[in-house]
Parts: C-alpha cells; structure tokens; sequence
C-alpha cells in the first residue's frame, strides 16, 4: 500500500472521528418541560415571547425577565443575567440557552429572531457568549 | 389605468436586460459547448460575441437599479425596501447589495467580469470550454432575477418589482388609486437600509466577499473543461494564477468580514464560527489546498485527481454556502442569514445540477485520468504538501458537518426526508469550543508543516541537512515562544502553547528561507511572504483572543449559578476601575442619529496624578423603524486595543408614579410558588382569608391577604402582605409598601379554576444617577492579525503576478 494511501485512511478516520464527536457534542432543541426533568444540564429552548406577562429590566443589576411560550405552549419565567438585548419586544422568535433552574429558566445566552424588517433576519442579543473568540 | 407618477421606463429597461442577459447567457453555452475543441472557430466568435452581450446586459440591468436608487423610485419594492430619502450616497452601494437579488447581481457581476478577462486574456486553448461553464453558471445566476411565473412556478426574483404588483398587495384597494404614490404617506420615503450596513467596512467587505465567491468559478471551470475535452493535465498551468488569486481574494473577503465585525459590530470579537463565516472560511481552505495541489502536480506530477476534486469541490461549497445562507435553512442557528425568497428550491436544483455534473464528468473520464506511479519519499516536499491539503480538507470537513446540523435536522430528523434522528440537533451549546477542539489540532499541523515545508526539497531530503537549516529558527522560534508564554501565561494550556511555538516558527521559518533563498528572486517572495502573513494570522488570532481581558468583568455576587457578568454599571462621573485604568463616564452627545457616550480612560503614575489616557466614544445607532444598534469604539495601541461598547443605556424615561414608585412588574404565582419580582426573589407562602360580616349578618367582605416572603438583594429577608378585598361585586387592594429596600406589593388578581394569584410589584423610584452598562475588553496584540492578514493578502498577490509572468515567458 502507498503511503498517500495510508494517509488518506488517517484522514478519512479522522473525518468519521469529527462526525462522531460532533453527534457528541451536539445537544438537541427541547421544550420547558423537559428541560425541567434535568436541571442544571444546559439545554436550548426555542421560544416566543408571552406577551401577556411583563419583561422587567432591572438596569443597576442587569438582570432581565421575561415570560417565554415554548412550542408545547408552556410559559415559563426566563431569567438571563445580562443587559436586555436591544429591540427585544419586537423578537418573533427566541431561542435559549441555559438551564432550569427552581421554577424558572436561567438563559446564558439568547437569540432572537426579529420579523422580516431587518433583513438579516436576526439580531444578535447576546454578544459576549456567542461572538467571543 | 394609467397611474400618476410612476417610472416605469427603468424597470422595463431593467427587465429587458434581465431577459438579455439569460438568453445571451444560454447562447454563450451553446456556442463555446460546440466550438469546446477549436481555437478561433465561427463557433467560438460566437460564444465571445453572445458572452461580451450577456455581460453588457448585466452591467446595464445593474445600472437601472442603481438608477432607481439613486432617484428614489419609491413605486420599485427593491428601492423602498433597502434606501430612504435620507440616506448617503455612499450607501446606495450597500443598498444595492442588500437584497437577495442584488448580491445574486453582484457576485453575477464579477463573473461577468473574469469572464470578460477570459475572453480576452485567458489561454487562446482554454477559453471556449472553460467560458462555456462560465457561461452555464452565469444562466442559472440569471435565472435568479428573472422573476417570472410560467406555470405558476416561480423562477428567481426581480429587483424591478412594482410595489403594486407584489402578490401580497394584488387586489388590495389602494392600487385601484390612479395617484397612490400621492396619496399614501407610506409611499413617500422608503423603508431605508438596516443600520448595521450603513458602515464603511459594508461598502468594501461584500464586494470584496463576492469576488472572492466568484473567484472560485474559474479553478472549477478549468477542472471541468478539462475533463469534458480530455486534456487532462495541461489546464494546471493557466489555472495557477487564478487558483492563487481565488486565495487571495476569498482570503481578504474573510478577514475583512472579521475587521468589520471587530470594528463596527458588538460581538466583541473578529471571529465566531458563525455559521455564515464558516461557510466562507470553508471554500477558502479547500482553495488553498487546491492551489498547492496544482503547484505540487506541476513541479513534481502526480495529485492530479485530488488537485482536480478540490478545485471542483471549493466552487461546489461555494454553491452550498449560498444555499445554506440564502435558503432561510440557517434561521435558527445564525445571525446574518437571509430571509427566504422562495427560492430555496431553485437553489437546490443549482447546487444538485453542478453536483451531478462534476461527479458525472468525473465518473465518465475517471479510468482515462493518468495514475501516478512511484511513491513519494517520505523527506519529500510533495508528500508532505499532499498532508497539508488533506489537514486542510479535514479542517473543512469538520466545519461543514457541524454548521450543516440544521441540514442534517431537514434530512434525518424528526419531520425529516429520512426521519432517523427522534428529535431535532440543535448545534452544539458551546460552540466555539467545539471548533476549537478540533480546529486548534489542525491549525498546530498545518502551522508545523508552513515552518518546515520550504526547507524540504522536490524529490529526496537529505534528513540531516534539512534539521541543520531549520535549526536556527526553531531555536529563535523556542526562545520567543517560551518568553512570550510566560509574559502572557500560556503554560497553563500546552496545547496553546504548542500553536504558540508552530505559529512562531511558521513565522521565523518563513522569513529565514526567504533571506537564505529568495532574496536574489524578488518574484518568488510571494509563498514566503504569505506564508509569514498566514502565521501571523494565527499568532495574532490566538493571542488576542485567547488572552483577552474583559476589564469590565461585574464584580456584584448574583446568586448562585448565575453566568458571571461581563458588563458594568457605570453612573455619570463616577470613577471606576477597569484592569489598568480608572474610568469615567463623562457624558452623552447627540449627533444625527447617533448617541454617543464619552468614556474617559485615566491612570496614575507612581506620584498618584491622575492624567487622561484616551476617551472612547462607542454609540448607539437610533433607528426608529429597524431597532437600534450598538457600535463599539476602540482605542488601537501597538500592542493592544481596548475595545469599549454600550451594552445598555436608558433611552427613555421610566413611568414613576406620584407616590414616587417605578418599575411595575407582576408574576402569576401559586402557593408556594418563587418569582422574581423587583429585584428579589419572591415566594408566596400562603394565602389568609377573613370573612367579615355585615351587619345583617351577610358576608360583606372577603379579605384575602397574600402572605409573601421577600429574599432580597441585600441577603436580607422581608415579609408583605398586601390584600385583595371584595366587597360585593368591587375588589380593593390594600398594597404592601416595604419601607426599608423600597418595594411596594400588590395583590391584583385571583384566577380561581388555575388557582393562581397575580402579585403585582414596584420599586422605589430613587433620584437615580444618569447610568450606562459597558463592556470593556483588552485584545493584546491583535495588530499581528491585521498584519498577518495584509501580508497574506500582499504575498498571495505576488505569487499571482509571478505566475503570469512566467507564462507569459513560456508563451512568447
């Protein structure tokens, strides 16, 4: 066998390997309720925004609140422990990431889709976690 | 009807240089498929003739848009969907590419142009079979602007659209108004360009991006013209230039797209494995890989195959990515990517289409492709060049699975073709250390391979020789590598540090062969040169983000599990510190429609005076229509940027009620049940009903008091007990005031089938200091990046220019 061979095997196992680990790492999108059957495991909720509950702000402590719907039509109280994310009122869809904590969801990160005035679609709300690096 | 004040002159015009270009695009194909084999054949005159008519077309159909924008031909959808009155005329550009349909124009645009470079400059030999797959892909390009309806299926999207004839307002009564646009207010100014783009790194970054997609199409046309005319090795030489230029430009594009993300948007960060950037960067690595390939086949022979497959495979991922970007495929998981136009399923029969005709090709002309037959030494150049193109397509490999979940949920998941998968994959939760840990491992190889590959020879490497030459730079390399590591604390990690070292070397090692073998060969610099700029990137890339510094890191304890905080609150004037500086905020300016807030950076000398470094500016963007948008401002140092940026700012006042309370907030709670509410952890206890009598002896009020226990910011805890009082058919509130942290409580609903109580909160409306939330990061050493990349750019572009040269030479 030529050595070109033998390397190319590498890489072909190297690309199954990257597969596999990808499965791996990869988590799944879940609703409120089965986050809750785990909490403090890490999970992503796609969501919309219950507009009948209040989104509170508090500015000196960075804490923000809101009410989210998830596909099931669970409501659930989301705390994310950053600054709100610009224009989120206006978000058609949103997808979390955090864990379930007590009765409520602790976002660590969220993204939210904005309705088709803006052309890209979505916002980035939270910077810090998915733009660092 | 004839309308009042429309200009239907443009968008006929546009319209017809829409069909002009499709048909002239088909008869191009048609002439150079015929003429494939000749050199100046009727056949052939005909392909350059209907080729140079297509690309006028183009031209002209891009022109009437730009017209349309440029006056303000609100009765278009394109000019009121993407500019307003307002807006500069340096940003009519970025208008233009907005839409869908204008960047299928652009980057058709700048096939049109190699095209015509082709026509005119290429391989006497070449031109007709390479033009003629040009010319197919520029037929599908078209085909996605035409906007017409045979058959009521869709094909492609006009940008000439009259607002009125849009399906959705077919019918609707306004456009039986002869003078709508006279009439209606909504008509009179468009709708304007998102924010985000009105910045003048998108005047020059998609441009540059889409030549760099457009670039590609001429490595694949020369793969596949020379399997379709079986000349399977001679394309390798014209192909060189191109290949190389596809490097550069793709590579530019790139990291232009980082420098504007850095500079102009708040992610804090060049880079993120977005899945739009990924689908960039991947194509790029392919191309690199295929480029050296074809060197390596034309100084030594052999991987040719591989050489062909990546060539092919970068315009194909190229093709993907725009599938992904533009099929609304990656809404879920991206920022920037488009909203569907319906067009999804065009662009899969244009992906699957040049899919089924390379792998045809491929397949039809495999056995005929020549073998190579000796093996390679295993101290040989092109062994280890051909393990750096499978690192690279490994590299590529691995991006592309994971930015495709979101195919991969279309394909196999629940609601999927094949519905293997019981639930949908989301992408992995930390995804920038899922990249890394594979991507890191690759970049050690590849930089390792950058540093030694110059000093192997063609052929056979003396082995004691070849460590002889090396051994000055990996020594130097060490050296610094270990010096830099402890300045820098990087011995925590000795993968990084590894990369650390190989991206030293790489560097070292570039410029050592350079001085040892080039200097007297200005014109061979280029691969040294590039090669210097591409470890550059990875220094720069891995020291400034992996040794960034958040200096605005929140110190306040949250509660328990809470992410740490990266923002800080900052009041007007007060002095905060943040890493090495004192900080102040000094103050807010209005201009246009920026808000501007004066960050002031100050230190102390040893003598304890305070002196002003710099003042930051970052702002926000106002923009009623489309949200608003945060941009950074950052202080550039040689060896460091501080990079500042609003992540909050009150923008407008809030409500205080007279009795000076603010802040109102409510929660649906149960017995038993904790919400957070002002501030604090609130849990309803129980619940206390009294009955009072009256005095006939009826029940005259119930009284139901909440019994709330509040766990507060301050670690204290408190106790309310605000009441809901019904008297006959009328309720009353008794709200809770509790004086000490300032909360007021209500008891504002009863929902008896669910069982559920309303708690309605405020908080005391202090005389609160003006305030800002910031976040500051120190990036050390980020100008090696920005150099690498300039380099990069710089020494590509040399070894372009070389390889024209040297035809040219070979030719006359």
């Amino acid at each position: 066998m030529k050595r070109n061979h033998i390397i190319a095997i590498i890489g072909i196992a190297l690309a199954v390997g990257a597969i596999l680990s990808t499965l791996g790492d990869a988590s799944t999108y879940v609703t409120f309720g089965q986050a809750d059957n785990d909490p403090g495991e890490v999970y992503t909720v796609i969501g919309t925004l219950d507009t009948t509950r209040p989104m509170e702000f508090d500015a000196r402590n960075q804490r923000f609140t809101f009410y989210a719907l998830d596909k099931h039509g669970d409501t659930r109280q989301v705390v994310y422990n950053q600054p709100k994310p610009q224009d989120f009122e206006r978000a058609e869809e949103v997808t979390m990431k955090g864990k379930s904590q007590d009765d409520y969801f602790v976002a660590e990160e969220i993204l939210m889709k904005c309705p088709s005035k803006y052309n890209d679609g979505k916002a980035i709300a939270n910077a810090e976690e998915v733009y660092y690096d | 009807m004839e309308y009042i004040g429309e200009h239907l002159l443009p968008g006929e015009l546009g319209r017809s240089f829409t069909i002009l270009a499709f048909v002239f695009a088909g008869l191009a194909v048609f002439a150079f498929s015929l003429g494939r084999n000749t050199v100046e054949s009727h056949w052939n005159k005909l392909g350059k003739f209907s080729f140079l008519i297509h690309s006028i077309s183009v031209f002209s159909l891009i022109a009437c848009i730009f017209y349309i924008l440029i006056q303000h031909y609100f009765e278009y959808d394109y000019a009121w969907k993407h500019s307003n009155l307002d807006l500069p005329m340096r940003y009519i550009l970025s208008a233009f590419w907005e839409g869908q349909e204008g960047s299928f124009l652009l980057w058709t645009f700048w096939h049109a142009i190699l095209g015509i470079v082709l026509v005119f400059f290429g391989p006497k030999t070449w031109k007709a079979p390479v033009l003629a797959v040009v010319s197919l892909v520029q037929l599908f390009l078209v085909s996605m602007v035409l906007g017409i309806y045979p058959f009521d299926i869709k094909i492609g999207s006009s940008p000439f659209v009259l607002i009125r004839d849009l399906p959705e307002n077919i019918g609707l009564p306004w456009t039986q108004m002869k003078n709508y646009l006279g009439r209606i207010p909504a008509f009179m100014d468009g709708k304007g360009l998102n924010p985000l783009l009105q910045n003048y790194w998108m005047t020059i970054h998609p441009p540059i991006t889409f030549l760099g997609f457009a670039s590609t199409l001429i490595p694949f046309a020369f793969a596949i013209a020379a399997l379709w005319t079986k000349r399977y090795t001679e394309w390798l030489k014209p192909v060189l230039p191109w290949a190389y230029f596809s490097v550069m430009i793709l590579g530019t594009g790139i990291l232009m797209g980082g420098a504007w993300a850095y500079e102009a948007l708040s992610f804090g960060g060049f880079w993120a494995w977005d899945p739009v950037e990924n689908s960039s960067l991947v194509p790029w690595l392919t191309m690199v890989g295929a480029a050296h390939l074809v060197i390596l086949h034309r100084n030594k022979g052999g991987t040719l195959k591989s050489a062909m497959v990546l060539c092919i495979l970068s315009f194909l991922m190229i093709l993907y990515s725009t599938f992904l970007t533009r099929s609304g495929i990656l809404g879920d998981t991206s920022v920037h990517a488009f909203v569907d136009l319906g067009l999804s399923g065009q662009l899969l029969i244009y992906l699957f289409f040049f899919i089924a005709l390379a792998l045809f090709l491929f397949a039809l002309r495999y056995k005929h492709l020549p073998k190579t037959i000796k093996e390679d030494d295993f101290w040989s150049r092109e062994f280890w060049m051909f393990v750096a193109s499978l690192v690279l397509l490994a590299s590529a490999f691995q991006i592309s699975f994971t930015t495709s979940i979101p195919v991969w949920n279309a394909l196999f998941g629940p609601e999927g073709f094949i519905p293997l998968m019981s639930s949908e994959m989301a992408p992995p939760l930390d995804a920038v250390s899922h990249y890394n840990s594979f991507q890191i491992p690759f970049a050690l190889i590849i930089a390792l391979l950058l540093a030694t590959g110059q000093f192997l020879r063609y052929g056979k490497t003396e082995p004691k020789r070849f460590l002889k030459s090396l051994g000055l730079s990996a020594a130097i390399s060490l050296t610094f590598a270990l010096l830099l590591g402890w300045y820098l604390d990087f011995f925590s990690d000795p993968l990084l540090f590894l990369l650390l070292f190989a991206s030293l070397f790489a560097v070292i090692a570039n410029a050592d062969f350079w001085r040892r073998k080039m200097r007297t060969k200005f014109g061979w610099a280029g691969a040294s040169i590039a090669h210097m700029g591409f470890g550059l990137v990875l220094l720069g890339a891995l020291i400034s983000t992996g040794k960034q510094n958040i200096i605005s890191e929140n110190q306040t304890f949250i509660a328990k599990d809470f992410p740490q905080n990266e923002n800080l609150l900052m009041e007007l004037d007060d002095t905060l510190r943040l890493g090495n500086y004192l900080v102040s905020w000094r103050g807010e300016r209005i201009e246009g429609n920026y808000r501007y807030y004066d960050v002031e950076y100050m230190s102390s000398n040893e003598q304890g005076e305070i002196k002003t470094d710099f003042t930051l500016s970052p702002s926000i963007l106002i923009n009623e229509s489309m949200g608003n948008s945060p941009e950074p401002d950052t202080k550039h140092y040689l060896e460091k940027d501080i990079y500042t940026h609003i992540t909050y700012a009150p923008l407008e006042e809030e409500y205080v009620s007279p009795d000076g309370f603010s802040n109102e907030a409510q929660a649906e709670m149960q017995v038993g049940d904790t919400a957070i509410l002002a501030q604090s952890f609130v849990i309803l206890d129980s619940l206390d009903h009294t009955l009072v009598d009256g005095e006939d002896g009826q029940i005259e009020e119930v009284i139901v008091e909440a019994l709330l226990t509040i766990v507060h910011i301050d670690g204290r805890n408190y106790k309310a007990r605000p009441k809901y009082i019904m008297r006959g058919q009328d309720v009353y509130y008794e709200d809770f005031v509790v004086e000490e942290p300032g909360l007021k409580f209500q008891f504002a609903e009863i929902k008896p089938e669910e069982n559920i109580m309303v708690i309605k909160s405020w908080r005391k409306a202090e005389d609160e200091k003006p305030f800002i939330v910031l976040k500051a990061v120190v990036f050390p050493m980020i100008n090696l990046l920005w150099l690498g990349s300039v380099l990069m750019a710089f020494g590509s572009g040399m070894a372009v220019y070389n390889r024209i040269k040297i035809q040219k030479k070979t030719v006359s």
